[in-house]
């Protein structure tokens, strides 16, 4: 049963996740001490478990998660999983007692304590996993949760976390790689299992692969060179996230993954080269950078680095010792480096900065945290006893084992040697530089108290690295344990003391202490001539740089197939097509594969449309004039209503007729705002376009020619025709597909007309106002200032104000006063056609879409009948329309669901003599979707600016949402201001006359988009 | 067949327009292409039967196939609303596509 302590642990600490933002709301910076108290709890009960690991065994438990994909939710405590999770644990309490007094006291920081809390989940998820995709999945959760944290960092946060996130995800995607990989080649997603395949010894390949795969994303998370920009970055967020993901716990997910990979590549050798040339590159990199940094929470994450790179490439030698090691000062690193940071924290509280030349010496008024610090700091260096002296003593051994020719052992010691010197110096500078050779006058800087918690949170993991160094025998049996979990199948035996006896590694050691001390003595000039970037460009810049270069780069592959220009893309496909379709019909003419076409299927009347389309298409095709192309283009809709008709199809004719109507109106709207007439074509290019028209025109015709109409009726019509009217109960066996058998498609097509409603929104919304609006040149107007502007005057010289002619052009209100009029009559019998038509429908020629049609007839009247552009309906009724329309279609598909088992199947009934079925609620959800749509057409390109007005927010969201309060900002959502009562104007035409006498506008249908409410009135 | 002649005005007509720089000619070529695919859809129920398919009034003999006339009623609403949606684009700008990209007033996605 010990094996359920691991679901347990987790459970837990999930459990916290969830309680944290209701403490926080109520604790405020407290919860950091729950939160501390649940850790240790969850160290308590996995206590028994990590007892049987120390024992030598290993505790599994899992639970089936996608069973399908053989994916178990699979926990395993081994002896690096207990390392690690205590680490997270313990080093997670101390930092977020620390954090409980870090923290500003008053506001709940709900964020901060609900991602350290899934942090922490997600980080013991990640040691204790089994199973490939769980540990893929924990993985990225310690990248989001880091990635937040920073984010949280106020300004300086936001690009940093960006870049975090850029660095981290790119190791993720190659660690999804490699797992993707392994879980094909090994067939299963169990970690252990994966991990003890002979795939590893004999597909060297593969398996060298899969080593860099795996490498890459350790190396990102554990910010090892080039990945290690984001580790300063990272600095942006506050002290406690320092000090626990960057210090103890994220970085050290990327060691364990390397760590958790070392049984399978241990022995590969792009794996030890690139870990040790890289470990110790970055070591060296780390520390020299760490030497030049001015603030102190920045240069502990050089050191960060440097450490870290350290023990890559420990982990890189592979033997059992080395691993010993690396999981040694992984511990110590935690240690000493946690409690720095929380040390660094308690100088920022104090003096309120970081920077080394601003701080005074401190080492007088804070004596206890100069001890500590000494102390972390001694023990970072590799001073005697302290843990850091042991662990350290136990890399140089390690990497003087390094696999290969004698000399890579010596080699890799003295690089580590090297970067060791670097790192006594940056030690040197760090106590040195905070606490004794501070130049600022105390006084200028007063020295705030320390809250004593939070120097007892920040020294406890330094004071402990003391005795820990003296009885380091303790850790003989984690180590074991940790080693066998990092090799399989092997027995080490480590034994970890102060003295070893004089070894190559004691010698190195000496040497670095010596020039250490030389470093102290001549420290204030040495320091001063670093403080300097050595190169001309950092982390960010260098992000900046490669983010410009792809984007360059993908714009370079952009401009291959860019669509500036249509013909370049329609050009070779419609010569395929032609091409295709003339050799293949000539193919089956010359083969006589063609079936005689069946009798009689022309028409005379075919032959009279052929001529007038053949009229209407040339006139539409060479009319320079917009207006003239807009009437070929009609004239030809019309000629294809007719042919429609003529083949029969009364539904479709009737709808082509509307849908014809509906489409010139708009096109006009559209047509008042851009030039009169089309832009020239070059004579050569309209040749050649004319020559690829004709082509291709006759290519249609030739395939349509050859195959259609060489067969009888097909079955299916002949199935509907006979069965249909029994089935549905509606004669006009059209409609009947539309609402009925093919509802489904019909639902599509709604949603089509839906979404084009939304569409329109969405782009328009996005435009400027003076982009919508004609051209400003083209206000040539000079006289008349009410005129809208971009219609010029007329060159006629105009009579005087108050004559009719002058009337007529610019005080409009009057010409339109005979279509209200004309409205008021047509309006109510247009509603009445279209509700007939609606009803009809399943018998005859008609059905929602016919009638929405109509019913926009009414829109479109409105619109024209006014004399300023006005928006029709109240705000937001479209998108009501739009919404309830496919809502209602949708309810009705349920309805068939529901009672007849199947989606849209329509239910029949008979109230009285009258025959009622389901399908019309459908046929209702059409129509209220169209008239919808018709009214966003109107609404938002019908509608211009006017000279006169001076609009507070862009058109188009005036238009949606009704009057919007406040500034120019669009917003989404917003309750419109309780719309004005309209009063001022008098009465709408044919209800009073009084405007005949007093000569004064009369009300008019819809609403003003942008003209001032006082405007009105004028 | 005398519509495949119709229907091969309409595409060379369409082709012609939808080559064209300006979006609003485009528009209109999409439009012609579309009245010849309509065509060309209802000539797959065979025009040498051209009654109405209402169950009443004509005789199931005679009656066109109902089938393609579903399917064309669908397709012209659909071209009705890519129509509206284009001209929406045509009107984007001042001079009709055939110049420069309009302006969105927003800042560039860098």
């Amino acid at each position: 049963m010990t094996s359920m302590t691991l679901p347990y642990t987790v459970l837990l600490l999930v459990v916290a996740v969830i309680a944290t933002p209701a403490l926080a709301g109520t604790l405020r910076r407290n919860t950091g001490w729950v939160l501390a108290a649940v850790y240790l709890a969850a160290g308590a009960v996995f206590l028994p478990a990590a007892a049987r690991v120390l024992d030598g065994d290993v505790m599994r438990w899992s639970m089936p998660w996608v069973p399908s994909l053989n994916v178990s939710f699979a926990l395993r405590a081994d002896g690096l999983g207990v390392v690690f999770t205590y680490i997270a644990l313990v080093i997670g309490a101390v930092v977020l007692c620390y954090a409980s007094r870090y923290l500003e006291a008053g506001p709940p920081h709900r964020g901060f304590f609900l991602v350290m809390a899934s942090f922490t989940a997600s980080m013991v998820g990640l040691v204790l996993a089994d199973d490939l995709i769980v540990l893929f999945i924990c993985w990225e959760l310690t990248s989001l949760a880091s990635f937040l944290l920073i984010a949280q960092g106020g300004r300086g946060g936001q690009l940093a976390s960006m870049r975090t996130l850029f660095l981290t995800f790119v190791g993720g995607l190659t660690l999804l790689i490699a797992v993707a990989l392994i879980v094909l080649r090994t067939g299963t997603t169990t970690l252990s299992a994966a991990l003890a395949d002979p795939i590893w010894s004999t597909d060297p390949a593969f398996t060298s692969v899969v080593a860099v795969l795996v490498l890459t994303a350790g190396f990102t998370k554990s910010a090892q060179f080039p990945f290690h920009v984001w580790l300063p970055d990272a600095m942006a967020a506050s002290t406690p996230v320092s000090a626990y993901l960057h210090a103890a716990a994220v970085v050290k997910a990327g060691i364990f993954l390397l760590m958790r990979f070392s049984p399978a590549f241990h022995a590969t050798p792009v794996w030890n080269v690139a870990l040790i040339t890289v470990g110790l590159f970055t070591a060296t990199l780390g520390a020299w950078f760490a030497l030049q940094q001015l603030d102190l929470k920045k240069l502990m994450a050089y050191s960060t680095v440097s450490q870290l790179g350290l023990i890559v490439a420990t982990i890189g030698v592979g033997t059992q010792a080395a691993l010993a090691a690396a999981v040694l000062h992984t511990i110590a690193h935690a240690l000493f480096k946690s409690g720095l940071f929380m040390m660094v924290g308690v100088i920022d509280h104090a003096v309120h900065t970081r920077d080394l030349r601003r701080l005074p010496p401190l080492a007088k008024a804070m004596p206890l945290s100069f001890a500590v610090t000494a102390l972390g700091a001694a023990s970072m260096a590799g001073i005697p006893p302290l843990l850091g002296f042991v662990s350290k003593e136990s890399l140089l051994g390690a990497l003087h084992g390094a696999p290969g020719p004698a000399w890579t052992g010596w080699v890799a010691l003295i690089a580590a040697g090297f970067a060791s010197v670097l790192t006594f110096a940056y030690c040197t500078k760090i106590v040195f530089g905070a606490f004794i050779d501070g130049t600022t006058d105390p006084a200028e800087r007063p020295i705030h108290p320390t809250e004593r918690l939070m120097l007892l949170a920040a020294s406890l993991p330094i004071l402990a690295s003391v005795p820990l160094g003296l009885i380091a025998g303790v850790f003989d049996i984690p180590l074991t344990q940790a080693v066998r979990a990092a090799l399989f199948g092997s027995y080490p035996d480590p034994h970890v003391a102060l003295w070893h006896g004089i070894t190559p590694e004691l010698v190195v050691t000496l040497l670095i202490f010596t020039v250490g001390a030389m470093l102290i003595a001549t420290r204030k000039r040495l320091f001063a001539r670093l403080e300097h970037d050595s190169l001309p460009f950092d982390g960010a810049q260098a992000i900046a740089a490669l983010v410009r270069s792809l984007r360059r780069a993908g714009l370079a592959v952009v401009r291959l197939v860019e669509a500036d220009n249509p013909s370049r893309h329609l050009t070779p496909i419609l010569t395929v097509f032609a091409l295709v379709v003339l050799v293949g019909v000539g193919g089956l003419l010359r083969e006589g594969a063609l079936p005689q076409p069946v009798p009689g299927l022309s028409r005379p009347i075919d032959g009279v449309l052929l001529v007038l389309v053949t009229g209407a298409v040339f006139v539409a095709c060479v009319a320079r004039s917009r207006l003239t192309a807009v009437v070929a283009l009609s004239t030809t809709g019309i000629l294809a209503t007719a042919q429609i008709l003529a083949l029969g199809a009364a539904d479709v004719a009737l709808t082509q007729l509307l849908v014809e109507a509906l489409t010139v109106i708009v096109v006009m709207l559209v047509l008042q705002k851009l030039p009169v007439r089309f832009g020239p074509t070059p004579p050569a290019r309209r040749l050649g376009t004319a020559t690829l028209a004709a082509f291709v025109g006759l290519a249609a015709g030739a395939g349509t020619w050859a195959l259609a109409g060489r067969r009888p009726r097909s079955e299916l019509a002949h199935w509907y025709l006979s069965e249909a009217p029994d089935i549905s109960g509606g004669a006009n066996v059209v409609n009947v597909i539309l609402v009925e058998f093919r509802a489904l498609d019909t639902l599509g097509e709604l949603s089509v007309l839906g979404m084009t409603g939304i569409a329109l929104i969405a782009v328009l919304s996005t435009v400027r106002d003076r982009e919508l609006d004609p051209h400003p040149t083209a206000r040539t107007s000079g006289q008349g200032r009410a005129m809208n502007r971009w219609q010029s005057t007329p060159d006629l010289p105009l009579r005087a104000r108050h004559t009719p002619a002058y009337r007529a052009i610019h005080e409009s209100w009057g010409n339109v006063v005979g279509l209200q009029l004309m409205l008021r009559l047509v309006g109510p019998l247009l509603i009445m056609v279209s509700a007939f038509l609606f009803w009809r429908g399943h018998n005859s020629p008609g059905g929602g879409f016919i009638a929405a049609l109509v019913a926009s007839a009414i829109v479109g009247l409105m619109y024209l009948s006014t004399s300023r552009d006005r928006a029709i309906g109240p705000p937001r009724l479209p998108i009501h329309l739009i919404s309830a329309g496919v809502l209602v279609a949708v309810v009705a598909g349920f309805i068939g669901l529901i009672f007849k088992g199947s989606f849209l199947q329509p239910i029949h009934g008979h109230v009285g003599a009258v025959h009622l079925t389901t399908a019309m609620i459908f046929d209702a959800g059409v129509f209220t979707a169209v008239l919808g749509l018709v009214m966003v057409a109107f609404n938002l390109l019908g509608t211009t600016q006017l000279l006169s007005a001076e609009a507070t927010r862009e058109r188009v969201d005036q238009t949606v949402e009704g009057k919007l309060p406040g500034p120019l900002e669009t917003v989404r959502g917003e309750r419109a201001h309780p719309r004005p009562k309209r009063s001022e104007n008098g009465r709408r035409v044919g209800v009073g006359t009084a405007f005949l006498a007093r000569d004064r506008q009369p009300r008019e249908p819809g609403r003003d988009t942008d003209v001032p409410s006082k405007e009105e009135s004028r | 067949m005398i519509i495949s002649a119709t229907i091969a005005v309409l595409v060379g007509g369409g082709v012609y327009l939808l080559l064209a720089r300006s979006m609003v000619q485009a528009v209109f070529g999409i439009t012609l292409i579309s009245h010849a695919a309509n065509l060309i859809l209802l000539l797959s129920g065979v025009p040498a039967w051209r009654g109405e398919p209402l169950a009443d009034r004509t005789d199931p003999a005679l009656a066109g196939d109902p089938l393609p006339m579903a399917f064309v009623l669908t397709a012209i609403v659909i071209t009705l609303a890519v129509t509206v949606f284009m001209l929406m684009m045509a009107v984007l700008g001042h001079n009709d596509d055939t110049r420069r990209t309009p302006a969105t007033g927003e800042t560039r996605d860098r």
